[in-house]
């Protein structure tokens, strides 16, 4: 087995012992790319591919290939952030107006209608459309099929100049033909039946995500490992992190050299800035060379305990959450206005400062995270004892040192032999190499093999001092963890039933595990619309931080949206259907009857009733407060005010009211000085289940309630 | 003009229904109204289409029909016609026998209205047929009461007001503001006849209650008309006649109408039926009988007279009745008829009588409360013509679209009037809407 893919044909060809059987993807390329583009192997003049790699940089000539996967996922990881995971592109369904009908054919239903402008591209022949009547009210009270109800779904047949003719795709009943044929006013088109539950932004957002929007994160392995861990529950996301470590028995640390956003934009940094700023340059290895070990050890440790800390150390949270808070605000404020970017606080900072920490460490050494911190890293550095393919040295290595030099991991012993749990595969060297003595192979090839230990690596198999180190290490790391583990923990005080509690995203897992489970990456704050989740800063302490919460007087949650749980790697929340949603409670709103403006006698008020009908929701409704009674008892018609209710058994906490009771009566009028009604979070008011059907749920509680009424009445 | 005339009643009660959609049937009933077109058709459920009738087949009857001011030449299948009217001669297609009542909305855009007439014979049958049957949500609508509710119900609850032990405080307070409850509020009264049946003052409670709710949430006149005839202590006569005219016997409603007036005093909603019925002079000939009698319900009368006004397209002589109610001393009963006259003079004069033809050339702007805040627009205008208009300010979180869909769809029609809002982004649509109106009725000459 050979897996050289650092295409020694775009080299000079030297003089000397004849190339060993190249491998499969080398043979592959020599035979793709023309003759021209290859170097010379007669006159021995580099070729024109070669050139141009060159002055990219080493890296690129020496290994195109792994240089070439690792823009593609850092491309990959972008497009699935800032592009797949951003709603706006959504739009609610389309609706074309001002139809009016000249002629209904009562037995076939072909529909003639004529418009004042002729009709826009996008109602192009063939298309499914719903005709409506706009001045249709359903019934009081109506069932949601009852509120749906159209005119029929039509295919459009033929358009000429403003007029469209429409055929039923199923026969018209006579009250369908009667109310097309004699509609007083004009009649809508729409893209989806009228009155049926807005999706468009779920449904966008399953467009655009070809490639789940979460794949990068999920496979971190330590984004498993450790939520898995903490909240000894099944992470889905495990199932991502097998596979790449199996994947990485055949590439050891394949993840961090081919992969890894985050160490691509390390080798950006350092390649822009980094290398530039030499004042800082460690001379040599250091105590530091472990860290990431005991990192990992600490993370797991506190994991047991409990206590999620891999979100500040992990290496796709670190950046997707650096990203976000740098980038996020940029792109909202270009796009969307600034007005709509919502108010940082010290968490942001925290995680900015550890994100920018995380770069400036290259001023010390290239990639100084990636080799000496990473806990993920180290994740598969454990993993590459498993490995089996490697990297190896032949004897006809001339002690030349291009290796050592070019290593972006540090990986080669001063022998040119090869660190085998800091080597990611990348051959970098392998294209350096001016003899070919390096090849990669399984790990059982002995063939041809240079001697050990020269020149002398004076390295002991593990000394006095080595090992008094490790274990100071691990007794720190030990120690750390459950030290941070317990200082953590309790921040969010859940034993204590009148603790602060946040509103969590839709179809969140119970607090505890969520805690446990949120990795703290903000994917679902990217794909949020209108940045209802933002991140909690100090409220519960380190135990919260970063993590999602509704911030309703910002914005309530968008009706067609379930992009939340859909975005999540590690199921914190968890991935709902649509009509699962729209079940899910994650807070209820409760009114403030001695600020709410009409129950304190103010003035009439009826924004947040208005928001939920609108909603779809109609889970707040009227009271009649402050009705007044004449001398014989009865009701004064007109008096007292019109108040909000809300009906506990029909909310879902989405949270719309109270951003338009803030916007309008706080922010706007200045009467109050926060919302008179107000999400709340906590026990017998949301909705918090690892399994099962919010729906089902529903609908238990709706025939417990039938049975109590059916009792009352029977007395 | 009989013709088309939704119910009122709806639109008043309850009282949260939006000012905009009494503009609107307003509106539609003076569009509707004004007779220039000679002949009608009618739909089977008795929709009525006036027009000039061109052609006829043995399929289609051609009609010009006139719509916003412009006319469209519309193909009516002769299956869906009941009766075509030509110069007064009623030619009936489909004739009687199967018609159906008129009552809740058959379906989108079916109008039932006034189906011209019924016998008395017809009516009673009606009524009796209709009072067997519940309505077919019935049996799915479930009921949420509140578990503190005494269902004994006593005709004078101890204690004071409280709504969630009082059933017909309940009623008033829980149920009549909600058009979501309105269906559960007619089962809980049926289920309350059922377990007070041997009580018959409680029975006859529970079905009047019942038939109003049937009359005010539903305009289902064949039921309520039924529960309340039932009700034999407890009839409400003003109701029942509404329900006999709205049925099509305009004249079993005016023997009750008159019967009632010779009593020394009767309900001031007599009044607003009058007017209802099209009988303008006599409704302002009752509201002058009211006022001269110092009545206390003298703003109320007055406001039905100013409605009926507006109604018939008497515009000057409403707004003399609404300014009158607005002079009229404040006390704390009239505080509630004040504001609606002035909303209905507003109404009147930002969609009645705007005229972009009136407003001098000149850029203006004016601003309404929209989903996040006020939204500001400025309009253009020249030569009588809005020449552009756009959003100069606001604080909108989503639905753009209705930022430049709604200009766009005002500059296009040259009106305020007809303009659909954006798809779920009503507010802010009506909020240029209504600060485009202001801006331009501001700045008319």
């Amino acid at each position: 087995m050979r897996l050289n893919w650092f295409l020694p044909f775009l080299r000079v060809s030297k003089k000397g012992p004849p190339r060993k059987s190249p491998g499969l993807v080398v043979r592959l390329f020599s035979i793709i790319i023309p003759k021209r583009y290859q170097s010379n192997t007669i006159s021995g003049k580099p070729g024109p591919l070669r050139k141009l790699l060159k002055k990219i940089s080493p890296a690129w000539s020496a290994s195109p290939l792994r240089k070439l996967s690792q823009t593609a996922f850092f491309i990959l990881f972008l497009v699935l952030f800032f592009y797949v995971c951003w709603p706006y592109s959504a739009k609610p369904a389309q609706v074309w107006t001002g139809w009016q009908p000249l002629e209904v054919d009562p037995d076939s239903g072909v529909t003639s209608l004529i418009n004042e402008l002729p009709p826009p591209a996008s109602l192009a022949v063939g298309r499914v459309v719903y005709l409506a009547d706009p001045t249709y009210e359903p019934p009081p009270g109506a069932s949601e099929e009852e509120r749906a109800s159209s005119l029929g779904a039509f295919v459009v047949q033929s358009i000429e100049e403003k007029t469209i003719r429409l055929k039923p795709r199923e026969k018209l009943t006579p009250q369908q033909a009667e109310a097309i044929a004699f509609a007083a006013g004009k009649l809508t088109l729409h893209e989806k039946p009228p009155g049926a539950w807005p999706v468009h932004y779920a449904e966008e957002r399953d467009r655009k995500e070809k490639i789940a929007a979460e794949a990068i994160l999920i496979i971190d392995p330590l984004v498993s490992l450790s939520t898995g861990l903490a909240s000894r529950a099944w992470v889905w996301s495990l199932v991502a992190a097998g596979v790449i470590l199996i994947i990485c028995v055949f590439i050891p640390r394949g993840f961090c050299g081919y992969i890894c956003p985050l160490g691509t934009l390390i080798d950006l940094f350092d390649w822009a800035i980094g290398k530039r700023v030499t004042r800082f340059r460690a001379p040599d290895d250091g105590w530091w060379v472990h860290i990431k070990y005991y990192v990992l050890l600490g993370t797991l440790i506190a994991a047991m305990f409990g206590v999620l800390i891999s979100g500040f150390v992990s290496a796709i949270p670190v950046l997707t959450r650096g990203l976000l808070f740098i980038f996020h605000p940029l792109q909202t404020g270009a796009h969307r206005g600034w007005h709509n970017v919502p108010s940082i606080h010290i968490g942001h900072f925290v995680s900015l400062i550890l994100f920018a920490a995380v770069l400036v460490m290259g001023f010390w050494k290239p990639r100084f995270w990636c080799k000496y911190v990473c806990p993920s890293g180290a994740v598969f550095s454990v993993f590459n004892h498993f490995r089996a393919t490697e990297r190896k040295v032949e004897s006809t290595c001339i002690n030349c040192n291009k290796c050592v030099e070019i290593c972006p991991f540090d990986a080669i012993k001063p022998d040119f032999t090869t660190r085998v749990t800091d080597c990611t595969l990348c051959q970098t060297c392998g294209g350096a190499c001016p003899v070919d003595a390096i090849k990669f192979v399984d790990r059982g090839n002995r063939v041809e093999l240079k001697v050990l230990n020269d020149p002398p690596t004076h390295e002991t198999a593990i000394g006095r001092r080595g090992f008094l180190a490790a274990g100071v290490g691990i007794a720190a790391a030990g120690i750390g963890g459950t030290a941070v583990a317990l200082t953590i923990k309790g921040g969010a005080r859940l034993d204590d039933p009148t603790a602060w509690r946040p509103v969590r995203p839709p179809g969140s897992v119970p607090e505890q595990e969520f805690l446990q489970m949120c990795i703290r990456c903000g994917e679902c704050f990217k794909a949020c619309p209108n940045d209802v989740l933002q991140p909690l800063g100090f409220e519960q302490g380190m135990e919260g931080l970063w993590s999602p919460h509704v911030v309703a007087d910002f914005a309530g949650c968008e009706v067609s949206c379930n992009n939340c749980g859909q975005v999540c790697p590690t199921g914190a929340i968890r991935a709902l259907s649509m009509p699962e949603k729209k079940a899910a409670r994650m807070g209820l709103a409760i009114v403030n009857e001695s600020t709410c403006l009409p129950y304190a006698g103010r003035e009439a008020c009826q924004l947040c009733v208005d928001e939920c009908v609108a909603a779809g929701y109609d889970a707040i409704e009227f009271i009649r407060t402050g009705t007044r009674v004449d001398e014989q008892g009865n009701p004064i018609e007109g008096t007292g005010f019109i108040s909000p209710i809300v009906r506990e058994d029909k909310c879902v906490g989405c949270g719309l009211c109270q951003t338009r009771c803030f916007a309008i009566n706080v922010a706007e009028k200045k009467l109050l000085d926060e919302s008179a009604i107000i999400i709340k979070a906590g026990a017998g008011r949301e909705d918090r289940m690892m399994t099962g059907s919010y729906v089902l749920q529903r609908k238990r509680e709706a025939a417990a309630r039938e049975e109590e009424m059916k009792k009352r009445f029977s007395n | 003009m009989p013709a088309a005339k939704p119910s009122n009643r709806k639109m008043t009660y309850p009282p949260h229904h939006g000012l905009r959609g009494r503009f609107c049937a307003l509106l539609l009933i003076v569009l509707l109204a004004s007779p220039a077109f000679a002949d009608s058709i009618e739909s089977l459920s008795g929709t009525v289409i006036q027009g000039k009738i061109v052609s006829r087949d043995d399929k289609f009857v051609v009609m010009d029909v006139a719509l916003g001011g412009k006319t469209v030449q519309r193909k009516y299948g002769l299956s869906l016609i009941r009766a075509i009217i030509i110069d007064g001669v009623r030619e009936e297609l489909k004739p009687g026998g199967n018609t159906p009542a008129p009552g809740p909305r058959l379906g989108p855009g079916v109008n039932p209205g006034p189906a011209g007439t019924r016998t008395k014979a017809e009516i009673d049958k009606l009524i009796a047929e209709a009072g067997r049957t519940p309505p077919d949500w019935f049996e799915d609508t479930p009921l949420n009461l509140p578990k503190s509710l005494d269902l004994a119900w006593p005709e004078k609850p101890p204690g004071g007001w409280n709504n969630q032990v009082n059933v017909g405080q309940f009623v008033w307070d829980v149920i009549n503001p909600n058009d979501k409850r309105w269906r559960e509020g007619i089962k809980f009264m049926q289920q309350m006849m059922d377990m007070h049946k041997n009580d018959n003052e409680k029975r006859q409670r529970a079905m009047s209650s019942m038939a109003g709710m049937y009359h005010h949430f539903f305009q289902d006149y064949a039921r309520a008309a039924y529960w309340w005839l039932q009700a034999k202590d407890r009839t409400d006569w003003v109701g029942v006649a509404e329900c006999y005219f709205r049925l099509g016997n305009k004249a079993m409603a005016m023997e009750i109408v008159m019967a009632l007036r010779r009593r020394p005093s009767y309900p001031i909603s007599l009044v607003k039926l009058v007017a209802d019925m099209g009988e303008t002079n006599l409704a302002i000939e009752m509201t002058a009988d009211t006022i001269k009698a110092g009545s206390n319900a003298a703003d109320e009368a007055m406001m039905h007279a100013g409605d009926a006004c507006r109604l018939a397209g008497r515009f000057k002589q409403a707004q003399g009745y609404y300014e009158k109610i607005i002079a009229m001393p404040d006390d704390k009963n009239n505080k509630r008829s004040k504001d609606r006259a002035r909303e209905s003079l507003q109404g009147i004069k930002l969609f009645d009588t705007l005229d972009v033809k009136k407003v001098a050339d000149g850029s203006y702007k004016a601003s309404s409360l929209g989903y996040e805040g006020q939204v500001e627009i400025e309009v253009k205008v020249a030569g009588g013509r809005i020449d552009s208009l756009r959003v100069s300010n606001h604080k909108e979180k989503q639905y753009y679209a209705a930022l430049t869909d709604t200009p766009a769809q005002i500059v296009a029609k040259q009106s305020v009037k007809g303009v659909d809002a954006t798809s779920r982004a009503t507010i802010t649509s009506e909020a240029i809407i209504n600060a485009t109106a202001k801006a331009l009725s501001g700045a008319m000459k």
